[in-house]
């Protein structure tokens, strides 16, 4: 455990690097969240100037740095401009709409891909192999924003999901099985088309590695004392070829928080995707850095994972 | 086919009957692997199979629990286990047999294991997919076959994943998981080819010793016929696809009636030095090694490091036309002396001269100008080429890194004097046989013209034939090239037959350096005991039935 205790500690040093690069970049950037208010005749120079020293704008970098940092460490994670309100509760709820969605198609992707590949390795060549290739190319070549437009369009004239939102207007009289019901069908659409973007890849990754470790002589040996074809590709061939799937997995719960920007913003899903926009359209710097931290966070932590994983798989990383 | 069913007593085990085997190309032509073998094997009996590499020894193991691979096909040709036909069951009633009916030892243990499984359970497995019984009872049974295997502590085997065993071990565990259901036949398609001697002897004892007492029919498939003295009551000798010759082990080994069979029980004819040079005496030193050490820090990702001394301060002189073999059990650091001496490796501490010249206090980049006067020719031929290039590049590629002029005219004349012929220098390594993989190796590891030549066990998996020419080759390519020959193996035999000098290593140093015969004759350490003890036992089996 100090091992994890010790890849935290590097994980801190990582966040604030870049914090420190993400306010380094902001201030190279033109303006600020008082530019377009400089810009507007009705709003007299004295009070954009005032309003600057309310936020502390006027302050130079370092200084500003350092008193984001303290709003930190007191969990507020400094102050949005646009909304007048500490970032950090405005970030949490949601961050964690985000986190519903993304973990939701992540679940989605894996359980249909995993399963795809491993029966796509077994019987490569075969039509339905060459069907899966096909349909994972198309997905791959298919932007998310085709995908999402896509799906838009379907449920708009179908009417058979909501077409955008989180929940219906009139969810708070729900009871909770009516809540959930209601949050499942929003949640539907978006979780789908991103399953949609992220399933070739895991597709694709799991049937060569588990095409690899048919191949190996282990397999072959076990074969020959009968194992029978289903045991082979689940119980030897799956689990040998964990190692990149597991990387993998990595991979993807570092990309959890900003995966699902673009389908967020098209299928209006109260996620950061959408904060995020509004945030960087106005300046609102301490919320684009909150965001892009908690990207960070979630890079250190799926790394981890993946290495926790890897361990707990296979033996000879254990080295014992 | 006749279709009587003969009662149990009076069938064999094993039948094969005009067996065929058919491979298709990448053309789409079908070509005979195996033509019209039969053999029969009865129960407590051990059978040889003898041929060279690709004599269709494996492809008739493959066949018999219909183990071929997509392109293969049995064309003709029957196989009875038991009085049962194996040739068109389906796969689903193949899987049935193999394990419960023949069991299969594999040949590499140390691929033959899943990594990512406990060893216990990969032989509990078997159990369970045959006989259904409950897990806890599959483990008693794998529990009862490991403890047949003459381990000392078959608790701490169960639990142990594959890394964790030695070469000897893992065979144990493959030997364990064949017999686990009791199969009637077993086959072990060269079950010692990868271990060293005084381990394979070993094994082929337990082997011996599994045959008497589960009266087995076992088919045992090797190119070396030393190893199939030691428990082979009859022999099969293949060639080409075709059994050449079969009979009792003392006929066929005694008076072989083919000239195929008399070339493959030659022992390797010891080389008569061509220029009479007698290596080490009065020559001049080449390489001077100084108490050389080499620590290997095992570190863990989420535990202690733990230091493994490979080498602990050898030391070794070696002259310039020398030739000599480094041999030692498996973990000796024989593999690591010489991928230091190669400068492959970057040693902890001591001191490799190569004429005056200390190399492991040169920098860097100095080294480097070194490192083409020092060429090592790696065990794994296969491994060892890059699967893209022609046979061509393969012995170009060191002299293109080393600016030299006329490279394709030196590659063409280097491959000719190894023995490979200009029609197959255009030709993609993976399309080489395995004898011509290793003579490309050897071609590749001349064109820098090295002043010392190391082999890391060049006659691994060969033939004694194949053996026997290049061992030949090696000494006309020292006469011509004059470099130093410093080879590694763990077969004392074969080692002293080409060398002029042995020393043997263990626990990373040197214990003893002596003429191979005197070696033979009298091995003054403990360890070089060993390992004649096991050269002898092996060799001795042979002799015992040849005399």
């Amino acid at each position: 455990m100090r091992y994890v205790a010790s890849r935290l500690g590097y994980g801190l040093l990582l966040l604030l690097g870049v914090s420190i690069l993400s306010f380094l970049l902001a201030d190279l950037s033109p303006g600020d969240a008082t530019a377009e208010m400089r810009l507007n005749p009705r709003i007299s120079p004295g009070a954009v100037a005032a309003l600057r020293v309310r936020y502390g704008l006027d302050r130079p970098l370092p200084v500003r740095y350092v008193r984001w940092l303290r709003s930190v460490a007191s969990g507020e994670l400094g102050w949005s401009v646009a909304f007048d309100a500490p970032v950090g509760p405005l970030l949490w709820r949601r961050a964690g709409n985000t986190l519903v969605l993304a973990v939701t198609a992540m679940i989605l992707a894996w359980i249909v891909a995993v399963p795809a590949g491993v029966w796509a390795a077994a019987r490569q060549g075969s039509w339905g192999d060459r069907l899966g290739l096909a349909a994972s190319a198309v997905l791959l070549a298919v932007s998310e924003l085709v995908l999402a437009l896509l799906g838009l369009a379907l449920a708009a004239s179908t009417g058979l999901l909501p077409a955008g939102g989180m929940a219906s207007l009139d969810y708070d009289a729900l009871g909770g099985w009516g809540r959930a019901r209601d949050l499942a069908a929003h949640l539907a659409l978006p979780a789908v088309v991103l399953a949609l973007s992220a399933f070739p890849v895991v597709h694709r990754h799991v049937r060569a590695a588990v095409a690899e470790a048919l191949e190996s002589p282990f397999v072959q040996a076990a074969r020959g004392n009968g194992i029978p074809r289903r045991r082979l590709l689940w119980r030897h061939a799956l689990p040998a070829a964990a190692k990149p799937l597991v990387s993998l997995l990595g991979l993807s719960i570092a990309g959890l928080l900003s995966g699902s920007v673009l389908v967020e913003v098209i299928l209006s899903w109260p996620g950061l995707g959408p904060l995020l926009l509004q945030a960087i359209l106005a300046r609102d710097l301490h919320v684009v850095v909150g965001a892009i931290l908690l990207s960070s966070v979630f890079l250190v932590l799926g790394n981890l994972v993946a290495d926790l994983l890897l361990y707990w798989v296979d033996p000879r990383v254990r080295g014992t | 086919m006749p279709e009587n069913r003969q009662p149990a007593e009076a069938v064999n085990p094993l039948e094969v009957r005009d067996l065929s085997v058919c491979y298709r190309g990448v053309h789409g032509e079908w070509a005979p692997v195996v033509e019209e073998i039969g053999f029969a094997i009865g129960p407590g009996e051990a059978l040889g199979l003898l041929g060279e590499s690709g004599c269709g020894k494996t492809t008739t193991a493959l066949a018999i629990p219909g183990l071929l691979p997509a392109n293969g096909r049995v064309v003709r040709g029957s196989v009875r286990l038991d009085g049962r036909e194996l040739v068109g069951l389906s796969e689903r009633q193949l899987e049935g047999v193999r394990g419960a009916g023949i069991g299969l030892v594999a040949q590499e243990p140390a691929l033959a294991l899943n990594p990512v499984i406990r060893v216990g359970e990969q032989v509990a497995e078997v159990v369970r997919v045959h006989r259904r019984l409950p897990w806890r009872r599959c483990r008693e049974e794998a529990a009862r076959a490991l403890a047949e295997m003459g381990f000392a502590d078959p608790g701490r085997i169960f639990a142990s994943y594959p890394h964790q065993l030695s070469g000897g071990e893992r065979q144990r565990v493959t030997i364990a998981r064949a017999l686990v259901c009791q199969p009637p036949v077993v086959i072990a398609d060269e079950p010692t080819a990868s271990l060293d001697t005084a381990v394979s002897v070993e094994i082929l004892a337990l082997l011996r010793d599994l045959v008497e007492r589960h009266r087995l029919a076992l088919l045992l498939i090797s190119h070396d016929p030393r190893v199939l003295a030691a428990i082979a009551g009859r022999v099969v000798v293949m060639r080409a696809g075709r059994i050449v010759e079969q009979g009792p082990r003392e006929e066929v080994f005694r008076q072989p009636r083919h000239p195929y069979t008399e070339s493959l029980l030659r022992r390797l004819t010891p080389p008569t030095p061509t220029d009479g040079a007698d290596p080490g005496s009065g020559e001049p030193l080449l390489l001077d090694v100084r108490g050389l050490r080499k620590t290997y820090t095992l570190r863990r990702p989420f535990g202690a490091k733990r230091a493994v001394d490979a080498l602990a301060g050898v030391d070794l002189a070696v002259g310039a036309s020398a030739r000599l073999a480094l041999v030692g059990r498996s973990g000796s650091g024989k593999s690591t002396l010489v991928r230091c001496l190669a400068l492959l490796e970057e040693p902890d501490g001591g001191e490799i001269r190569l004429g005056g010249q200390d190399l492991v206090a040169l920098p860097r980049r100095q080294r480097a100008a070194v490192r083409p006067g020092l060429q090592l020719v790696f065990q794994d031929p296969a491994a060892a080429l890059n699967p893209r290039f022609s046979a061509l590049d393969a012995v170009e590629e060191p002299m293109r890194l080393q600016k030299m002029e006329d490279r394709r005219q030196r590659a063409l004349e280097l491959m000719e004097q190894v023995g490979l012929p200009p029609a197959l220098a255009s030709r993609p390594v993976p399309r080489l046989s395995g004898g011509q993989k290793r003579r490309l190796l050897l071609a590749r590891a001349l064109a820098t013209r090295p002043r010392v030549l190391f082999l890391d066990e060049p006659f691994t998996g060969l033939d004694l034939p194949l053996q026997t020419q290049i061992a030949a080759l090696l000494l006309d390519l020292q006469a011509s090239y004059r470099f130093a020959l410093v080879l590694v193996s763990h077969d004392l035999d074969l080692a002293g037959s080409l060398a002029g000098e042995v020393a043997v290593l263990d626990g990373g140093r040197i214990v003893e350096r002596a003429a191979p015969a005197d070696l033979l004759r009298r091995p003054r350490h403990p360890a070089s005991r060993e390992l004649v003890d096991a050269a002898r036992t092996l060799q001795g089996k042979m002799d015992g039935v040849v005399e």
